[in-house]
């Protein structure tokens, strides 16, 4: 007994704490995660301001929606029976329904942790037998489903987008599988804000700015960063060969007679080595969700996929990962056919291309892990220093 | 590996009766970021009997409760906890400490009913057993009949009966709480009293904060008197006036008679002058029996004694004195 007492003593400087600090607490179980999902989710359901918000959500979208709709049904924009309508309706309710999910979604989370402790009502439960990781990832577990109530709720629209045609019903699928899977990873973010801080308005801004740097400051660092992955290199490029050719033109500017011939030729370029820095691109939930969406099918008028948002973004990301390709030095002009093999091509390689979603889903959810384990160690009791500016209860 | 605890002895016997249960703590000390908030706590809650946790603002009873309640880790000294090793095994510690802290945070969204089952849940206790239990507590703490409505609309009163719901749901063999009686009437806090004189007539150790001493004065068995961060004092028995403490003081009476100057000559005679105040004369007597004895020989001196009582309960009279009129 009286080792335990000499464990106990006051080390020799006084300040820091004996070896108690910490091994972590990783109990988990279905009951305590019950426990605590329940009860966030009464605490929140049942505040009206939820069931606003809700009403608000799917006014907005319904809004928006409805504008996109008759924008399109009117023939001024795109002419009677535009091709490649469907996608490009699609593209902007699925951009509209994961902006609106990654705006509202933080709300759900940013305050779980310090909230509760300004309310007083955190303490209460660490004293209880919930273990820390069964507090953190029900208050999770309850802002996700919040936020998938939301997503849900936002579907129909989605599907609407769907029945305007030429939209693979994969799309619908992996857009609403992969929004979810990124609202669960910004709550898990502001969760783990939420323990850090000791300020609810602190997390808050902090969760904002975190997914608005995932959305937007990594595809701007790319396009920063672009000089940094631009060097001067010998390649080979296919270009016409001039010398000798006088062009005439007809009064219409037709080329008259024969195109002058193609000659390759190795000259020093400035190259593009975006396979260094693609992954940039990749951590974008923008990219995530339309990098995993299918292909609209290849339009029978004209053979070719048309163009929407989300193709763009699939096309610009995975060319980005492959890098420079030959065809990029091929500066010939070419005929109709040729252009139109080297895109089928072209295509064909990107389809090929290994996709880039996995990898800015993975380092999303990573992101969350953190977000969550950052979480429970902050949970954790007895508490050893505490954050500036908290009180235990 | 020697212990440097130089000041608190290894007291091989109460820690060799820790199974007994109650809290004991030696050497407590708690720092925030090198201010000291408890400096050198050493405390006992045996089982069976109401302690209280008597102290000025500041002196550090909360921080103590929250260490003792498994949220905080001391920076020296040890702790059990109805018979279990803080340090050692904090998580069984915690399912035999009931905690009821000093502000009343509530999920005001859920009903009495919903949050005690909650507790009950995050305990681990059988759903229909906690289910009873919740009827049985709403009972105690006279919620019945606003069991069903958000605990928003809780007067603060009530709130703070609902916490002390909330801290006993799981039968804690060691009750804690922070100054449990402020903001209760004066019917609440008799029903206070009564309840934790219960809780440790049925074999609880019960530590109760507070700065209210009157409330203290028909509640508590022990008190135990902090300053600064540091046991200034123990009382034993305070029912019965007050024995044991460190610094046992005499205690100071006030005597109201039908004729002030007989009772001045005759104090004068016995040799007990005494002060006059404004409600009568004080005079200061040594010990319980040395006071009977006064009574007797004054009203055998033929003076028309009309009250002879304490000047000042027997708390407040060690709080007084070791507060010495400074607050932090
Ligand atoms: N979280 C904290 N951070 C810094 N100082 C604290 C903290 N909690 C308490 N203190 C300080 O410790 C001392 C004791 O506080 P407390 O335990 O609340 O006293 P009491 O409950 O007896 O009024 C006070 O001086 C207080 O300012
Ligand atoms: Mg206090």
């Amino acid at each position: 007994m009286s080792t335990d007492l000499a464990a106990g003593a006051p080390p020799a400087g006084g300040a820091g704490r004996p070896a108690a600090r910490r091994r972590p607490d990783l109990r988990l179980s279905a009951r305590g995660l019950g426990t605590v999902v329940r009860l966030e989710l009464r605490q929140r359901v049942r505040s009206t301001r939820w069931l606003v918000a809700l009403a608000v959500w799917v006014a907005v979208i319904a809004l928006v929606t409805v504008l996109v709709g008759l924008a399109f049904a009117s023939e001024d924009l795109l002419g009677p029976d535009p091709v490649g309508q469907g996608p490009l309706v699609f593209s902007l309710i699925v951009f509209l329904v994961l902006s609106m999910g990654l705006l509202v979604s933080p709300a759900l989370a940013a305050t779980a942790v310090n909230g509760d402790r300004a309310a007083g009502t955190l303490a209460p439960l660490q004293v209880t037998l919930l273990s820390p990781l069964e507090i953190a990832l029900g208050k999770l577990v309850a802002a996700w489903v919040a936020s998938l109530v939301l997503l849900l709720a936002a579907a129909p629209f989605l599907v609407w987008a769907y029945a305007q045609g030429d939209v693979a019903l994969g799309a619908v699928l992996s857009t609403l599988v992969l929004t979810a899977l990124v609202l669960a990873v910004v709550c898990a973010i502001g969760l783990g804000w939420s323990a850090v801080c000791a300020r609810p308005a602190a997390s808050a801004v902090l969760t904002y700015v975190s997914v608005a740097s995932l959305c937007f400051l990594s595809p701007l660092v790319f396009a920063l960063t672009a000089p940094m992955v631009l060097t001067d290199e010998q390649v080979t490029v296919r270009e016409q060969d001039f010398t000798g050719v006088t062009q005439e033109f007809d009064d219409r500017g037709n080329l008259i007679g024969e195109e002058p011939p193609c000659v390759e030729a190795v000259r020093t370029q400035p190259v593009f080595h975006s396979e260094r820095t693609w992954w940039l691109l990749a951590l974008s939930p923008y990219v995530v969700v339309a990098d995993a969406a299918p292909r609209p099918p290849v339009d029978p008028r004209t053979g070719l996929t048309t163009f929407d948002p989300l193709s763009g973004i699939r096309e610009g990301v995975r060319a980005a990962r492959l890098g420079p390709q030959p065809e990029d030095y091929d500066f010939c002009t070419r005929s109709e056919a040729e252009f139109a093999a080297q895109e089928a091509a072209r295509r064909e390689r990107l389809d090929g291309a290994r996709a880039v979603w996995p990898w800015g889903l993975g380092a999303n959810l990573a992101l969350g892990a953190l977000g969550v384990a950052a979480a429970a160690r902050r949970l954790q009791v007895p508490y050893g220093e505490l954050a500036r500016g908290t009180r235990v209860a | 590996m020697t212990a440097p605890v130089s000041s608190h002895p290894p007291p091989a016997g109460p820690f060799a009766a820790a199974a007994a249960g109650g809290v004991l703590a030696r050497g407590v000390r708690r720092t925030f970021r090198g201010s000291v908030a408890v400096d050198a706590v050493d405390l006992d809650v045996p089982p069976g009997q109401v302690t209280a946790l008597i102290g000025p603002n500041g002196s550090g009873k909360t921080t103590l409760l929250l260490v003792l309640a498994g949220l905080l880790v001391p920076d020296a000294g040890a702790v059990t906890v109805a018979g279990v090793d803080l340090r050692a095994d904090p998580v069984t510690a915690r399912a035999r400490v009931g905690w009821m802290p000093d502000v009343h945070g509530t999920w005001d969204s859920l009903t009495s009913r919903e949050v005690l089952a909650t507790v009950a849940d995050a305990y681990r206790m059988p759903r229909d057993a906690a289910a009873a239990r919740v009827g049985e507590l709403l009972e105690l703490v006279h919620l019945t009949e606003l069991a069903d409505r958000p605990a928003h609309v809780l007067s603060r009163g009530q709130k703070q009966r609902l916490g002390l719901a909330r801290a006993i749901v799981h039968s804690p063999a060691v009750l804690l709480l922070d100054e449990p009686a402020s903001g209760l009437d004066p019917r609440s806090r008799v029903e206070l009293r009564d309840t934790l004189r219960a809780l440790a007539a049925s074999g609880a150790a019960v530590l109760v904060s507070s700065h209210v001493l009157a409330e203290l004065d028909e509640l508590a068995d022990r008190a135990v008197f902090v300053a600064h961060g540091r046991t200034v004092d123990v009382r034993e028995d305070v029912q019965r006036g007050g024995t044991g403490g460190a610094a046992a003081t005499a205690r100071r009476y006030r005597l109201r008679a039908l004729d002030d100057g007989a009772l001045a000559r005759a104090l004068a005679d016995l040799g007990a002058p005494g002060t006059p105040v404004a409600g009568g004369t004080d005079v200061v007597v040594a010990t319980e029996a040395a006071a009977a004895d006064l009574v007797a020989r004054l009203v055998g001196a033929g003076v028309p004694l009309v009250s002879f009582a304490p000047a000042a309960g027997a708390l407040e009279q060690v709080y007084l004195d070791l507060d010495d009129g400074e607050r932090r």
